[in-house]
């Protein structure tokens, strides 16, 4: 009898295992839903000028950075945090990293999925920034990060090289975004 | 006279903040401009002055990272650049500026890379304010008389075999060679100096 109740116990404790394993994965994928795999897109110097100096509908933001440069990584959450807050607004938002050609399948975009950021993302594939660096702005020196705002003439209606300060960058945009839409 | 006031305080809330933006990253001084001679502590904490470190021919200043990959990256051609222009009177020094990374780091990574020629530790990058240095690696090249010859760049890419331009190396050899500099000013590009 003392056999047939431990038997009875052990078979049970196996069918609860088997049952709550699928439950536990399905509450797990639930909670955590995946952010889609960012895909960094090499732009050359000539596409990164018609990037910038196309007119559109709406107003561009670029910021330029590189995942060796710790104030551009700090920024980033604030960035995240402006891109969805302003992309509903018409606001066109694209990071251009300049990280080595190397890292566009690696570091690159894994820092971008850490940071749930689903941007337009590219990396500046040329072996001399500084042609590209003038295209952006002859003032500035490449420093990073640099976070430049475009109106629809393709205009620099902003910029700020350093660490962004979100509340001076939401005030620029806010000039720019046709509101309520 | 409490609108005066307040004016006055506006004006001066302006002042103090474009004098902070414009404090971030300083401007470089002109080329052609005389840098004063200045002493700073090298990575076994010995006061060394631009005079005495100078070359007959002209001194290099490196603003260069421990830390920093491109900066790294630059770390075999650095020490060719002094080797190679030791002989023809032109010295290089390096200088670290960056807050995060002190005498012990600067010298642990001189020794691990094989970099031969003096790095020194601009403490509260009271150096890198005065020349506007922004990246590492920053290249400046100073005459014998400390004027300001080339400024920027060291080269074109950080990847040693996509190298085109060589920007500073162009200047040495003009300058030795008693010819004018064509590019006196190439962007610097790398690690932002992370000042304290």
């Amino acid at each position: 009898m003392r056999r047939f109740k431990a038997s009875v116990l052990i078979l049970l404790c196996v069918l609860l295992t088997s049952l709550a394993a699928p439950a536990q994965k399905k509450k797990n994928g639930a909670a955590k839903p995946a952010t889609p795999r960012i895909v960094v897109e090499p732009i050359d110097t000539d596409a990164l000028k018609n990037l910038l100096t196309q007119q559109r509908q709406q107003p561009l933001l670029v910021n330029f950075w590189a995942t060796f440069c710790d104030p551009c990584r700090d920024e980033f959450p604030d960035l995240v945090k402006i891109d969805k807050e302003y992309r509903p607004q018409s606001l066109e938002f694209v990071t251009v990293s300049l990280d080595d050609m190397a890292d566009i399948k690696t570091s690159v975009p894994e820092f971008l999925h850490s940071m749930k950021a689903t941007m337009p993302a590219y990396l500046l594939n040329a072996s001399d920034p500084e042609p590209a660096i003038n295209v952006v702005d002859p003032a500035w020196r490449g420093d990073l990060p640099a976070t430049y705002l475009y109106n629809e003439k393709g205009e620099i209606v902003y910029k700020h090289i350093g660490r962004v300060k979100p509340e001076e960058l939401r005030n620029a945009i806010e000039k720019l975004v046709k509101k309520g839409e | 006279m409490k609108t005066r006031n307040l004016s006055i305080l506006l004006a001066l809330v302006f002042v103090i903040a474009g004098v902070a933006y414009a404090n971030e990253v300083p401007g470089p001084p002109a080329i052609g401009s005389t840098i004063e001679d200045f002493t700073l502590p090298d990575a076994n904490g010995l006061d060394r002055s631009l005079k005495s470190l100078a070359g007959p021919n002209g001194t290099v200043l490196l603003f260069v990272s421990v830390q920093c990959p491109v900066s790294n990256a630059y770390n075999e051609r650095m020490e060719k650049l002094a080797q190679d222009y030791k002989a023809k009177g032109i010295a290089v020094v390096g200088i670290n500026s960056n807050v995060a990374e002190n005498a012990d780091a600067v010298r642990g990574h001189a020794a691990e890379n094989k970099l031969s020629f003096p790095i020194l530790k601009d403490s509260g990058n009271k150096i890198a304010d005065k020349l506007g240095a922004s990246v590492t690696p920053e290249a400046y090249f100073l005459d014998a008389k400390n004027k300001l010859l080339y400024h920027g760049r060291i080269d074109n890419s950080r990847n040693a075999a996509q190298v085109e331009s060589s920007d500073l190396r162009n200047a040495l050899d003009a300058a030795l060679g008693g010819k004018p500099i064509e590019k006196a000013e190439a962007k610097a590009f790398g690690c932002s100096i992370k000042r304290g």
